[in-house]
């Protein structure tokens, strides 16, 4: 069957049909942009500045340059951690690990968040 | 002729039979095309489910996050966005670091001349000085003098000579504001006041202002330690906070208590914050205004009422004037709280007994 008979066998009905299955295709993709879970992001930034948006789902080290020196972020495991930074108390990379919310150095003004991940079950903020 | 005449109708009648099928199939499609357009406006009129939207800064010189309830992503950004520019304005104007704001205009014009200052500015120093006739004293915005000879970092402590020496600086009786006339005066040469004790309370009030305007009915702004929580979470739940413990040896025992808060305010002081040890004495941030040495009945002292300018400053003034003192001073100005003494023991106002959840006593 050639593509002129094709055509030309096509009936009203079958056009609305074609318009209707596109419809749907269509409705979809917004469903599942809707429904889905979305991927966690790992936002870095120094100084205020946004440096790196990365997937946390990818292993790898990062490097970062802030005003006291380089801060390095390792990404494993869908967790992250500081294992290097120029700080005085190291406190960065004394927290650890971490699966949600963030790490601050503010001597070197590097800030670390994951986000798009439901916020820790227990608390929503810590005072003190 | 009667044969032609049965051929040409049979022929009209199956042209007619498959126009009546066709005729048949597009009132199906235009029913299903109808049924699924009214599916899509009703999905897209259903009002969208709410989530919580969250950003974090470092501004004031500590990490500042600001959290919204909305239903709309971009209204909550655009939200989040204006009470975090709110805080970056704030901090220009109260920084004690920066030599362009405001507090170090005044500062610099100690004992010489009469600054106009800014609403904010003048709301601060007025509520400072509220806070400082309710504490004793105890929280004084114009330490600025002691508080620039202690190196927490350095672990420099100073002489004592230069401490008594500094004191004579220190009297918040001697910051003169006029709120007629919007200026601020130091009365001494010399004397520097420091808002690190409330400025940040003050921003996170200011803030949560900012989000109310853009529409936001819900969420929690915390600067640093200072907290301050409204409306409910979108399962219907007040904010939970963690109180940190004083004396955390890690993760595990970071939090030593939670409270659930709605339209209201938290702040905790503690001598874990910014310190050092010498001598086997731990020197840390908070100094009494009367001595010039770090205050050492309490370990830290957690505020809830409903502005954050009073927690964070009265947080400071109680911790320095300790647990007696200080728990006279909240059933006085009906405020909660929670006090970690220089033993460990807890005391808690009668009000929150029972609402505070604690994981592990200090």
């Amino acid at each position: 069957m050639n593509l002129k008979r094709l055509l030309s066998s096509i009936t009203i009905a079958d056009k609305i049909l074609l318009y209707l299955l596109i419809l749907l295709s269509f409705s979809g993709i917004l469903f599942i942009k809707e429904v889905l879970p979305k991927g966690c992001e790992v936002q870095i930034e120094v100084n205020g500045r946004l440096v790196y948006v990365l997937p946390i789902e990818d292993n790898r080290i990062v490097s970062v340059k802030g005003p006291e020196g380089r801060t390095v972020i390792e990404i494993k495991d869908h967790r992250l951690r500081v294992t290097e930074s120029p700080c005085h108390n190291k406190l960065c990379i004394k927290q650890g690990w971490i699966e949600s919310g963030a790490i601050v150095c503010l001597p070197n003004r590097v800030l670390i968040t994951i986000g798009n991940r439901e916020y820790s079950n227990i608390v929503d903020a810590i005072t003190g | 002729m009667k044969n032609k005449f049965k051929v040409q109708n049979s022929s009209q009648h199956s042209v007619e039979s498959k126009q009546g099928k066709a005729k048949n199939l597009i009132a199906i499609y235009c029913l299903l095309f109808t049924v699924y357009c009214l599916l899509s406006t009703v999905y897209a009129c259903k009002p969208r489910k709410e989530k919580v939207y969250r950003k974090s800064k470092i501004l004031m010189d500590t990490l500042v996050t600001v959290t919204g309830v909305s239903n709309s992503k971009e209204n909550a950004e655009k939200a989040i966005d204006a009470a975090l520019a709110e805080i970056e304005k704030l901090d220009r104007l109260l920084n004690f670091f920066s030599p362009e704001s405001e507090v170090s205009h005044i500062n610099k014009s100690a004992g010489i001349s009469v600054i106009k200052v800014s609403p904010d500015m003048l709301d601060v120093l007025d509520m400072s000085l509220m806070v400082s006739k309710n504490t004793e004293g105890a929280f004084d915005v114009t330490i600025g003098p002691v508080i620039t000879l202690y190196d927490f970092y350095k672990k420099i402590k100073p002489e004592e000579s230069l401490i008594k020496k500094n004191l004579s600086f220190v009297n918040y009786k001697d910051l003169i504001i006029d709120r007629n006339e919007s200026t601020a005066f130091l009365k001494k040469r010399g004397m520097l006041i420091d808002l690190g004790g409330i400025s940040k309370g003050y921003a996170a009030d200011k803030a949560v202002e900012v989000l109310k305007r853009k529409g936001i009915h819900a969420g929690l702004v915390s600067v640093a330690g200072d907290i301050k929580a409204f409306g409910l979470k979108p399962d219907g739940r007040p904010w939970k906070i963690g109180i940190r413990n004083p004396r955390a040896k890690g993760q595990e025992d970071d939090i030593m208590a939670t409270i659930e808060l709605r339209d209201m305010a938290i702040s905790t002081s503690g001598d874990y914050e910014r310190f050092f040890i010498l001598d086997g004495r731990r020197y840390h941030h908070l100094l009494n205004p009367k001595t010039g040495c770090p205050a050492e009945e309490s370990q830290s002292v957690s505020i809830i009422t409903n502005r954050a300018v009073f927690t964070d400053a009265f947080a400071t003034g109680i911790f320095i004037l300790g647990p007696e003192k200080g728990m006279r001073v909240l059933e006085k100005m009906g405020f909660d709280g929670v006090i970690v003494d220089s033993q460990g023991k807890v005391h808690i106002t009668p009000n929150i007994r029972g609402k505070v959840e604690f994981k592990k006593t200090p």
